[in-house]
């Protein structure tokens, strides 16, 4: 059997309006109305890459998520859609954690689980768009990691990957265990139906603190944020005169040298 | 206040005040102090009420309970039919549903939603409706109707189907036999075929505002573009999103919002269409909420938003067909039962959408009715499927399809 092992952050949707997210700079956090969490899209190709393994191998496939208030309605969609078990790192710790934080949490509780061949993340989350995450957890755990992945087999004791690079893809093999962060390119995450998500529910979850875990949170952080705030965007428009198209030309090509943007 | 649950202040005023009266579940004495809210009838507990909501509210508000899937149960069983807003004697300020949209927002932020909605949602997300169907099947309802696109050719009006119309193939001649009606009467009339999208409305009821801002903007952005300055919809829900949630949201901007009971009973008023065939049945006419009290405490709203109840247009179009008699139930306009397929009821919890539905149904038949007529494809929808689970013989009617008989 391969043991498998997706790692799940949970975001706010990222496909929500733009005027519908609020700064509080004071607090520095982003106030939100009518948004829900959902599982980070790159998270969800990543699962969607271990259900294929599972279709095509006998495959136990564990979701891990670490934060503080985690919904359990929204992570079982990955019980939902094919997951064996679901494993939620929630104390208020974890809370807010940056990368290295995170990849920290996310190895010592692989690390607790004990068996894994393969460690699947997304290539970055929705929220911080950091990508290291994964690599950090191959990092402390002593693995291979391929990141970036489109496609992903396991043959014959080991794993091969397709990379996605600037102009196509390259394959790589790696023995097992890995790790993997996954792109879109995998394809998306496929669908749960209502009776799938009902029937998620007989499926095992478990929960762990940070004392459960064994890991001291103070230490672990590394970066803090200073402030919050939506970037100022400032746009002018300058209407060239001119009498004759040429002129419009010439004056436009002056102006773009002025600005030394020629 | 504490955990910030209601930051309306209004609000947060009104679930401290609530003297648990229970005034909110029945109507006046012109039903005869008869219950008309369908969660308190249905559970006869008083925390499935409004009076009920506002305690749990408060509770969750000083921290003194967590927003658990029972509490967040209680919250979706809700129809949001705004009857309890008109009976309560204590709202004199705002919609009293506001307190169900701040709660439901509040289930969302922390996804305490029921599963039925999250798939609902994905569906939306994905196809741009909340029926779970393919867009590209979109335009369908509309197939050989010779109608305007709005999209490529300038039209006055626009019709604006709405997704249970698009996708539900039982109910497209009910828009069909609208769109005919305006062109009969000479309308410009347009509308978007497949590249008409979901208007928000029930996303933003079932809690999911962000959503709702999404489409409220491209929509709004889609008939700018088209020069669209009119707007008319069969479908109640759609004309209470486009006319009350985009103004309450800032994105409506000058679209005039007609419902098609009000554009038709102008028509007709107008001599544009003429009633003059006997349609000899004897009907009822059922209140879809989202015509009615959710429309009308707008009013109040310091004359800013002026929507106004539309209770009359429709009882004027059937008054005007030859033949026709109508004859009314006791729970009517501001007092009226709810269908149950409000606020995505009939989708998490389609049994008891069901039985809100036979109640009404039971209702209808007490007058000697032959049909029940109404003026929203939910309505119709859910009383066409208690009717199937075999509550007897009433027929069920939209509106416009009497008047297509008459003409």
């Amino acid at each position: 059997m391969v043991n498998i092992i997706v790692c799940i952050k949970q975001v706010f949707d990222p496909e929500a309006p733009v005027s519908a997210y609020k700064i509080d700079a004071d607090a520095k956090r982003v106030v939100l109305k009518g948004i829900p969490p959902v599982l980070s899209p790159f998270d969800e190709n990543a699962l969607e890459a271990a259900l294929r393994i599972k279709d095509a191998h006998d495959s136990k496939i564990t979701v891990l998520s670490a934060g503080r208030s985690l919904s359990k309605p929204v992570l079982m969609k990955s019980l939902a859609v094919g997951a064996d078990e679901l494993l939620l790192l929630e104390d208020s710790a974890f809370e807010e954690m940056d990368s290295y934080a995170t990849a920290f949490t996310l190895a010592s509780a692989i690390r607790k689980l004990g068996q894994y061949d393969l460690i699947l993340t997304g290539r970055e989350a929705a929220n911080t768009n950091a990508g290291t995450v994964g690599s950090g957890i191959a990092e402390i755990l002593g693995i291979p990691s391929i990141t970036i992945v489109r496609k992903v087999e396991l043959n014959d004791g080991k794993v091969i990957a397709e990379r996605v690079v600037s102009d196509g893809y390259e394959v790589i093999e790696a023995p097992l265990p890995s790790l993997i962060t996954v792109s879109n390119e995998l394809g998306e995450l496929r669908y749960a139906t209502v009776k799938e998500l009902v029937a998620s529910r007989k499926k095992p979850i478990m929960t762990w603190n940070a004392q459960e875990l064994g890991v001291e949170p103070p230490q672990m952080r590394q970066a803090r944020l200073l402030s919050l705030f939506i970037p100022q965007k400032e746009s002018r428009c300058e209407m060239i005169e001119g009498e004759t198209a040429e002129e419009m030309g010439a004056n436009l090509a002056l102006k773009l040298r002025e600005a030394k943007i020629t | 206040m504490s955990n910030e649950v209601v930051t309306n202040k209004q609000l947060y005023d009104f679930i401290t005040r609530c003297g648990r009266c229970a005034q909110c579940t029945y109507g006046y004495k012109e039903t005869e102090f008869e219950l008309v809210c369908p969660i308190y009838k249905r559970f006869n507990f008083f925390t499935y009420s409004l009076g009920g909501m506002a305690q749990l509210a408060r509770a969750l508000d000083e921290g003194k309970i967590g927003l658990t899937e029972s509490v967040s149960d209680v919250f979706y069983h809700c129809t949001g039919c705004g009857a309890c807003g008109e009976m309560c004697a204590r709202v004199d300020f705002r919609d009293m549903v506001e307190l169900q949209h701040e709660l439901r927002a509040k289930c969302v932020e922390v996804g305490q939603v029921p599963i039925a909605h999250m798939v609902t949602i994905e569906g939306l997300k994905k196809d741009d409706n909340m029926l779970q169907k393919p867009k590209a099947e979109r335009g369908k309802w509309a197939e050989g109707l010779g109608v305007k696109d709005v999209t490529k050719e300038k039209a006055e009006v626009y019709y604006h189907a709405g997704c249970q119309y698009c996708f539900d193939e039982e109910l497209w001649t009910v828009a069909r036999t609208a769109v005919n009606l305006l062109k009969k009467a000479g309308v410009d009339v347009g509308i978007a075929g497949k590249d008409e999208t979901c208007c928000g409305g029930r996303a933003f009821e079932m809690g999911y505002q962000g959503e709702f801002i999404k489409y409220a903007e491209s929509n709004m952005e889609m008939l700018r573009t088209a020069g669209i300055k009119t707007l008319v919809t069969s479908c109640s829900d759609c004309y209470y999103a486009f006319k009350v949630l985009y103004d309450m949201h800032g994105k409506k901007g000058d679209l005039e919002v007609f419902h098609i009971t009000e554009y038709l009973d102008r028509l007709i008023r107008e001599g544009k269409l003429k009633l003059t065939k006997s349609v000899p049945l004897t009907v009822t006419y059922h209140d879809p909420c989202h015509l009615g009290r959710k429309i009308e405490p707008w009013i109040r709203q310091e004359g800013k938003l002026k929507a106004g109840e539309i209770y009359q247009p429709p009882r004027d179009i059937l008054n005007s067909i030859p033949g026709l008699k109508l004859i009314e139930m006791p729970r009517i306009k501001g007092n009226a039962w709810c269908c149950g397929a409000g606020g995505g009821v009939i989708d998490a919890y389609p049994d008891f959408a069901l039985w809100t539905a036979l109640e009404r149904i039971d209702e209808a038949k007490s007058t000697g009715a032959e049909a029940m007529i109404t003026a929203c494809p939910w309505c119709k929808r859910n009383f066409s499927d208690a009717l199937k689970e075999g509550n007897g013989r009433l027929k069920i009617y939209d509106i416009v399809e009497l008047v297509e008989q008459a003409l």
